[in-house]
C-alpha cells in the first residue's frame, strides 16, 4: 500500500509539472483564440462603437447585416474566390508536382521547385504593390499585350477583371506552396507500385489517375482545407491592391469586417459579420468531412 | 532507370510549360527589384535607367521611417520565434509525456482553434489589448504569435523521445528543468528549427494584427510601413519598389541559405500533424 501511495503521489506531481508545462500555451490560446470567439458572439448582439461600453440590442445587428447590400456582395465574392482559387491551385499544384516527380527528378526540377516556392515567402502587401503596378493601364502587362497587338485592358478598373486580378495574385502566392507539399507526398508513394504498373504497360496518364491521385488523397484533403481557409480570409491582397473596389466587386467578408470595425467603428455590426464568417468556415469543414469520409468508405 | 525515360514531344512541351510557370513565379519579383533601381515616374523603364547607387533604398530607410520599422520588425520577429518555440515545446512535452487529467480534451480544443480565421477574433483581441494598455507594444505583437500549430508540431516530435530516457533521468534524480532543457529540447531540435522558420515568416509578413494594434508610427512593423508607403501618393515607383524589396530581401536571403529547413518548416510542418 505504501508503494502505491508513493506512486500516486509521484503521478500527481508529474501531472502538476505537466500542467505547468501546458500553462503558457493554455493561457495564450484560451485568451486569444477561444474566449475571443465568445466575446465576438457577445459583441455581435450589442451596439458597440469602441468608445462607450457595448449595449445589448439582441439580433438587431444580424437584421442589419441581412439587409446590407455590401454584405451580399462580400459573401458572393468570398464564395467566388473559393470557387476560383481552390480548384486552380489544387490542379496546378498536383499537375506540376506529378510532372516533376515523373519526368524531372533532377537538379533542374529541384531548381524549378525552389523558384516556384518563392512567392510564398513574399509578403502579400509587397506582392500586391508590385502586381498593382503590373496591372496598371500603363503597366507592364498591357505593354506586353501591345506587342501582340492587343489594346490592353483596364485591369483594376473593370469589376470582373479586378476580381480576376485578386484571384491571380492569390493563386500566384500559394500555388508553389501546395506544389511542394504535393511533391513530397508523391515522392513518398512507393515506387514499386509505379514499377509494377509500368511492367503492366500502364501509361503515364493512367498511372497518374489510378496511382498518384488516390495515394495523395490525405494531402489533397489538407491542401483543400488550407486553400479554402486562406481564400475565406483573403484580406491583405484586397486591402492593398483594390480596397474592395471598383464598387464592391472585390470586397470580401474578411475585408468588410476590418472596414466596419476599424474604419467605421461599428464593432457590433462587424462582430455579426465575423460570426457569420465563422459559421461559413465551420459549414465548409463539415461538408468536406462528410465528402471525404464517404469517399473513404466507397 | 534512365533508359526507360524517353524524352517525347509531350515531355518537352511539359518542361517548357513548367519552366514558363516558374518564370511567372519570379518575374514580378525581378521586376520589383529592377524598378527599385530606377527613378521612375512611370511603370516602364529602360535598362539605361537602372543604376546601382541604391539611392531609393537610402531614401526609403532614412526619410520614410523605414529604419525604425525595420528595427521593430526584427525585434518582433526574434521575440516571436523565441516565445513560440518555448511555449510550443513546453506544451508539446506536457501533452505528450505527462499524465495531465483531461489533456486530450484541451488538446482537441487547441487543434480546433487552428481553423478559426483571424478576423473572427480580431475585434475582442483589440479590445483586450486596449484595455490592458498594450496597444503600440511589442508584447501585443509577439504574445499572440504562439498558437496551436506550434504545439501540434512539437508534440508530434516529442513523441519520438523515448520514455525510458526520461524515466532514467528521473531515477537519477535530474530536475524537471534539467530533463526539459538538456534531454527533451536537444532531441526535438529539428522541429525547433522548422518552427522558428515558420514563425519567422509568419511574424515578418503579418499584416492585419500589426495594422490594427499599432497606431503610432514609431511602432509600425516593416509590412505596415510598406503598406503606407504604397498607398501614400508617392509618384516615384522606384521608391515604393525599394520598400517592397526590403521587405522581401530578409526572408529571401534566409530561404537561399536554409532552403531545406524552409520547405520543412513551412510546407511539411502541416503534413506531419
Amino acid at each position: 500500500m505504501a508503494g502505491k501511495g508513493k506512486k500516486t503521489k509521484r503521478t500527481k506531481r508529474q501531472a502538476f509539472y505537466g500542467m505547468l508545462y501546458i500553462l503558457p500555451a493554455f493561457v495564450v490560446i484560451m485568451t486569444f483564440c477561444v474566449i475571443t470567439i465568445f466575446m465576438t458572439m457577445y459583441y455581435s448582439l450589442t451596439d458597440f462603437n469602441m468608445y462607450s461600453p457595448p449595449e445589448f440590442v439582441g439580433i438587431k445587428n444580424y437584421l442589419t447585416v441581412f439587409q446590407n447590400k455590401t454584405f451580399y456582395a462580400a459573401l458572393t465574392n468570398t464564395v467566388k474566390y473559393v470557387a476560383v482559387t481552390v480548384p486552380v491551385q489544387v490542379v496546378l499544384a498536383l499537375g506540376i508536382a506529378a510532372f516533376l516527380a515523373e519526368k524531372l527528378r533532377n537538379s533542374y526540377g529541384g531548381f524549378l521547385r525552389s523558384a516556384m516556392f518563392i512567392p510564398q515567402i513574399v509578403s502579400a502587401i509587397a506582392a500586391s504593390a508590385v502586381w498593382k503596378l503590373i496591372f496598371r493601364t500603363d503597366g507592364i502587362l498591357n505593354s506586353i499585350l501591345a506587342v501582340f497587338g492587343s489594346e490592353g485592358m483596364n485591369w483594376l478598373g473593370d469589376k470582373q477583371l479586378a476580381f480576376l486580378c485578386v484571384a491571380v495574385v492569390s493563386i500566384w502566392k500559394s500555388a508553389g506552396y501546395f506544389l511542394v507539399i504535393y511533391y513530397a507526398g508523391i515522392m513518398g508513394v512507393s515506387s514499386e507500385l509505379h514499377e509494377a504498373a509500368i511492367v503492366d504497360g500502364a501509361s503515364a496518364m493512367k498511372r497518374f489517375w489510378y496511382i498518384t491521385i488516390p495515394s495523395v488523397k490525405p494531402i489533397t484533403y489538407m491542401v483543400i482545407t488550407l486553400s479554402v481557409i486562406w481564400s475565406f480570409q483573403t484580406f491583405d491582397v484586397v486591402y492593398q491592391m483594390t480596397g474592395g473596389g471598383p464598387g464592391t466587386s472585390t470586397i470580401t467578408l474578411a475585408y468588410m469586417i476590418y472596414q466596419f470595425a476599424f474604419a467605421n467603428y461599428k464593432l457590433g455590426f462587424a462582430s455579426a459579420l465575423a460570426v457569420i464568417l465563422l459559421l461559413f468556415v465551420l459549414l465548409i469543414h463539415l461538408i468536406q468531412d462528410i465528402f471525404f469520409k464517404e469517399k473513404k468508405e466507397a | 532507370m534512365r533508359s526507360r525515360k524517353k524524352t517525347g514531344p509531350a515531355t518537352v512541351i511539359g518542361i517548357i510549360l513548367v519552366t514558363f510557370f516558374a518564370v511567372l513565379c519570379i518575374a514580378p519579383l525581378i521586376y520589383m527589384f529592377l524598378l527599385s533601381l530606377t527613378q521612375s515616374e512611370t511603370t516602364r523603364f529602360a535598362l539605361s535607367d537602372i543604376s546601382f547607387d541604391f539611392i531609393n533604398y537610402r531614401n526609403v530607410i532614412f526619410r520614410n521611417d523605414y529604419g525604425r520599422a525595420l528595427l521593430n520588425s526584427v525585434i518582433v520577429v526574434v521575440l516571436s520565434c523565441i516565445w513560440t518555440c518555448l511555449v510550443s515545446a513546453m506544451a508539446g512535452y506536457g501533452f505528450e509525456k505527462k499524465p495531465v487529467p483531461g489533456k486530450e480534451i484541451v488538446y482537441k480544443i487547441f487543434i480546433a482553434t487552428m481553423m478559426v480565421p483571424g478576423q473572427v477574433t480580431i475585434i475582442p483581441l483589440f479590445i483586450i489589448m486596449r484595455d490592458i494598455g498594450w496597444l503600440n507594444s511589442y508584447q501585443a505583437l509577439v504574445i499572440p504569435m504562439a498558437g496551436a500549430f506550434g504545439v501540434m508540431m512539437m508534440r508530434s516530435f516529442v513523441k519520438s523521445v523515448p520514455d525510458v530516457l526520461i524515466e532514467a533521468a528521473q531515477i537519477d534524480g535530474c530536475s524537471e528543468i534539467y530533463i526539459f532543457t538538456r534531454i527533451v529540447m536537444p532531441l526535438v531540435k529539428p522541429a525547433t528549427v522548422s518552427l522558428t522558420i515558420f514563425t519567422f515568416v509568419s511574424a515578418w509578413n503579418a499584416f492585419l494584427w500589426p495594422l490594427v494594434s499599432t497606431t503610432k508610427s514609431s511602432m509600425y512593423t516593416l509590412i505596415v510601413a510598406m503598406s503606407l508607403l504604397d498607398t501614400k501618393l508617392e509618384t516615384n515607383y522606384g521608391l515604393i519598389m525599394a520598400g517592397a524589396t526590403i521587405t522581401f530581401i530578409v526572408p529571401f536571403v534566409l530561404y537561399c541559405f536554409l532552403q531545406k529547413q524552409f520547405v520543412e518548416g513551412i510546407a511539411l510542418g502541416g503534413v506531419k500533424g
